[in-house]
């Protein structure tokens, strides 16, 4: 059995959203009951959560956005750069130690203290880009933790797969031009769904073109179309470009009862490809693999979704 | 949706008496396809274009090359020579919808846009208006686009558009198509957000059909191109 970590820290509650929103507290309570009702909570090794240093964020976003968000949070706003992204006092806090938390799970990843870890974090982070707030996210987690693997560890190539339904915009956008880090993402078609990017001729540009890849999903199709698509292109990818580490922006809203998007995965696909995607880090990254929450919505499957993910960390 | 908030503004010129050589430089340099001709006072007399260019020059000029004797012979050839003097035009008022149906009616790839005495105010070409329209239709802009059906009736978008505005939700645009069904429309509201599902829950509250869009989409075509794993009717 592996040893995983679990980030899950009662303050990332504190991030409220406004009425009609679906990014809500209740999100990571029911993956938490979901690890309680599998008898995994005793599997895991918890990862403390503690407020991010700046300096890391700030390689990621500009100084300019941060102060802006911490402004807009401690003057009381209720909405930030986009009617999505609902606040209140607590949301920058709360974003603060969700990085601070994620960047715990990575060091000791790297450390070999744990295999790999699930950071059950909120607020989600793809959509947020160097100096913008998206789609209910404000600081970049993933894209954060990407870097600290580069700058702390020394790492020349982090692998990105980002499953979310939506295509993570700021994640792309932050590392169009490096190759070393390969963004991965497979999402609803961006003719149909949020945020309207992730075309499948998109690839990067200058240094880092060919380090980008997406694979567009088209609405009402589901599992045989997922896993088509990953063979064809994830898999041949990652063999290529052998990350060192992989991190994954994991958001379960593509799931047939998750009324966030049309797409129909079933439970058991979610299961298959978090396999694939743990032995691509057996086989290229030492099995080094950070996997950061981004949406899901249904509170109904959120519970059986998180947990088979997690048991696929501990058992392979 | 005019033309002069769309129009390229600094145009890349020449006189008539330049050379073909001249022309043929300044479109490489610039990396254009037309360029107006104009005399003094940007008074608008023909337009050149690299059609114009390639069947005044030898095959071999684009190619490997030609000898300074033949370069010579042709440096009397003006752009005054080649030009087309029957130009089509568009004023700055006209609508992006008018430029549309002169492009496609004159089957020209770009359009010299004067005032009223003739002068060159700017050029619009094909590219100007894919990215007008790209604007148009929000394409680029963070968003979802749903899919509705309705009833042709009046009012319906109204309702529709009131609804959504109510949730407090902003629209990057609205596009309305026919529907196979007679008495019936579809509508594509572009809504710039990514918290579609109440929206999505309201407008079926409200009586409306919510379309898979997919289905929309391959009725529209035939069987043949339709993407793998799709419904066949």
């Amino acid at each position: 059995m592996k040893r995983t970590g679990f980030l899950y820290d009662e303050r990332y509650l504190l991030h409220k959203t406004g009425p009609y929103h679906p990014e809500v507290p209740e999100r990571l309570t029911a993956i938490y009951e979901g690890l309680a009702q599998g008898g995994l909570l005793d599997q895991l090794t918890r990862v403390p959560a503690a407020p991010a240093d700046l300096q890391w964020i700030i390689h990621v976003h500009t100084t300019e956005y941060v102060k802006r968000f911490e402004a807009a949070c401690r003057a009381g706003k209720q909405m930030f750069d986009s009617p999505d992204n609902q606040m209140c006092a607590q949301t920058y806090e709360t974003a603060l130690l969700a990085v601070g938390g994620i960047l715990e799970a990575c060091r000791q990843v790297m450390e070999g203290r744990l295999d790999n870890a699930f950071c059950a974090v909120r607020p989600p982070g793809h959509h947020a880009e160097a100096s913008r707030a998206m789609g209910f996210c404000y600081f970049n987690n993933v894209a954060i933790a990407a870097r600290f693997l580069q700058k702390q560890f020394g790492l020349a190539r982090v692998g990105i797969v980002d499953f979310d339904v939506h295509h993570g915009n700021g994640t792309q956008h932050i590392f169009e031009d490096d190759p070393a880090v390969y963004y991965y993402s497979i999402h609803q078609h961006p003719s149909f769904a949020y945020p309207g990017t992730g075309r499948e001729f998109e690839y990067g540009r200058g240094d880092g073109y060919g380090f980008t890849k997406n694979s567009p999903v088209l609405p009402g199709q589901g599992d045989e179309d997922y896993r088509r698509l990953l063979e064809r292109d994830l898999f041949p990818a990652f063999a290529d470009y052998k990350p060192e580490a992989i991190i994954v922006s994991a958001g379960f809203d593509g799931h047939r009862d998750d009324d966030m998007s049309d797409t129909k995965l079933s439970t058991e696909f979610y299961t298959w490809m978090m396999q694939q995607i743990m032995a691509m880090a057996e086989t290229y990254s030492s099995g080094r693999l950070v996997s950061v929450l981004e949406g899901g919505y249904c509170l109904r499957r959120l519970p059986e979704l998180a947990r088979h993910h997690v048991e696929i960390l501990l058992n392979g | 949706m005019f033309v002069s908030r769309s129009m390229t503004r600094r145009v890349v010129t020449i006189g008539p008496e330049a050379s073909i050589f001249e022309a043929q430089e300044l479109m490489a340099k610039n990396r254009v396809r037309h360029i107006p001709v104009v005399e003094e006072g940007d008074m608008l007399v023909g337009i050149v274009s690299d059609r114009d260019l390639r069947s005044a020059l030898p095959f071999r000029y684009f190619k490997e090359g030609i000898s300074p004797e033949e370069k010579s012979k042709l440096q009397d050839l003006c752009v005054r020579d080649i030009m087309t003097r029957k130009v089509f035009t568009i004023s700055p008022g006209y609508t992006i919808q008018d430029a549309l149906l002169v492009i496609q009616n004159s089957k020209v790839g770009a359009l010299p846009v004067v005032d009223e005495s003739g002068r060159l105010k700017g050029i619009l070409s094909v590219r100007d208006l894919l990215r007008a329209f790209i604007n148009v239709l929000g394409i680029g802009q963070p968003g979802t686009l749903l899919c509705i059906l309705v009833e042709e009736k009046v009012g319906q978008l109204k309702k529709i558009v009131d609804a959504i505005t109510e949730m407090g939700v902003s629209f990057g645009s609205v596009l309305v198509a026919r529907y196979w069904e007679e008495d019936k429309r579809a509508v594509f509201p572009y809504l710039l957000t990514q918290n579609v599902a109440h929206v999505k829950k309201k407008l079926k509250e409200m009586g409306y059909t919510l379309l898979d869009p997919m289905q929309w989409y391959m009725d529209q075509l035939p069987e043949e191109d339709r993407p793998p794993d799709q419904p066949k009717s």
